[in-house]
């Protein structure tokens, strides 16, 4: 059977015009969900590819990755650093996937980093053991396709 | 495509310094994966290693000057203290990857800022030596669609 692998994308993301000033022009969520698929689809992974801005149901998706999935692929936006209960619940959730030795990758279409952030104050990111990878535009998400699918493969 | 795979201090020492964290992989084994996965796509792929701050400046000057088309680099601990090589990479304009194999922002909170995050493209970390590799192949593919 093939390895199963959620895609989650966070608050936000069904509108991906403000990504054009990061010079990612033109993306649209349904341009990711096509390229995710394919990636996938050449490399034998099936995918679950879902969007929300609700945080009870990117919650419930979490909960879904550590039952009914092999690896999690979650571009939380902001939700990964808004540094409240919600990060708590966030990270945890985060946490319980990876004790179960599932690869989980952090994406984010920008580089977080890059735009009038001040290096001296940090910015959170997911905790547990989770890759990350930010700014390639829509190549995050192959990138990081690849990266879980050679994990699943070496575990 | 002509890429610099610059590294940081204690890189060499990759597959016996504590290799809970880093692996086993040692630089050697790495750089030659990647330079043959360059090379089958007709990319020239250069690895260099340094614990000194001032050579890493002098590679970044160096790419500056011929026109290299793309940098990855692990600056290891220098990425939470240079502000050298900070301004170094600031003043290239090829594509800019900053890369760690473990995840710092996992680790202690000396690691949490980094002076390369802000003038780099993207930032890829936590995926181990692999990540190497995956960059390499990444920006192959990405030339092959701009062409």
């Amino acid at each position: 059977m093939n390895n199963r692998l959620l895609i989650i994308n966070g608050p936000g993301l069904s509108d991906l015009s403000r990504f054009n000033e990061f010079g990612h022009d033109d993306l649209t969520l349904e341009k990711v969900q096509k390229k995710c698929s394919e990636t996938c689809e050449s490399l034998g992974l099936s995918l679950e590819f879902c969007q929300s801005d609700d945080e009870a149901e990117l919650t419930n998706y979490l909960t879904r990755a550590c039952i009914e999935f092999d690896a999690l692929i979650i571009n939380p936006v902001s939700y990964s650093h808004a540094s409240s209960l919600d990060f708590d619940i966030y990270t945890s959730n985060i946490e319980t996937v990876t004790l179960q030795n599932k690869p989980v990758i952090e994406v984010h279409i920008a580089n977080i980093f890059q735009k009038g952030v001040d290096v001296t104050k940090p910015i959170k990111v997911s905790e547990g053991n989770v890759g990350f990878v930010s700014g390639f535009g829509i190549h995050s998400y192959e990138l990081a396709i690849r990266a879980v699918h050679r994990k699943l493969r070496e575990n | 495509m002509n890429i610099y795979v610059i590294n940081g201090p204690n890189i060499n020492l990759l597959g016996t310094r504590e290799p809970e964290i880093y692996g086993h992989e040692t630089l050697d084994s790495i750089s030659k994966d990647c330079i043959k996965k360059g090379l089958k796509d007709g990319h020239d792929v250069k690895f260099m290693q340094s614990n000194y701050e001032g050579e890493i400046v002098e590679w970044i000057q160096h790419a500056i000057k011929e026109k290299i088309d793309a940098i990855v680099i692990n600056a290891a601990a220098y990425t939470h203290t240079s502000i050298a090589i900070h301004d170094a990479l600031k003043s290239f304009s090829g594509f800019k990857i900053e890369l760690h194999i473990s995840n710092p922002h996992l680790r202690e909170s000396f690691r949490h800022v980094s002076y390369i995050s802000p003038v780099v493209d993207a930032v890829v970390a936590g995926l181990g030596a692999n990540g190497y590799s995956h960059v390499i192949e990444l920006l192959a593919d990405l030339q092959k669609s701009y062409k």
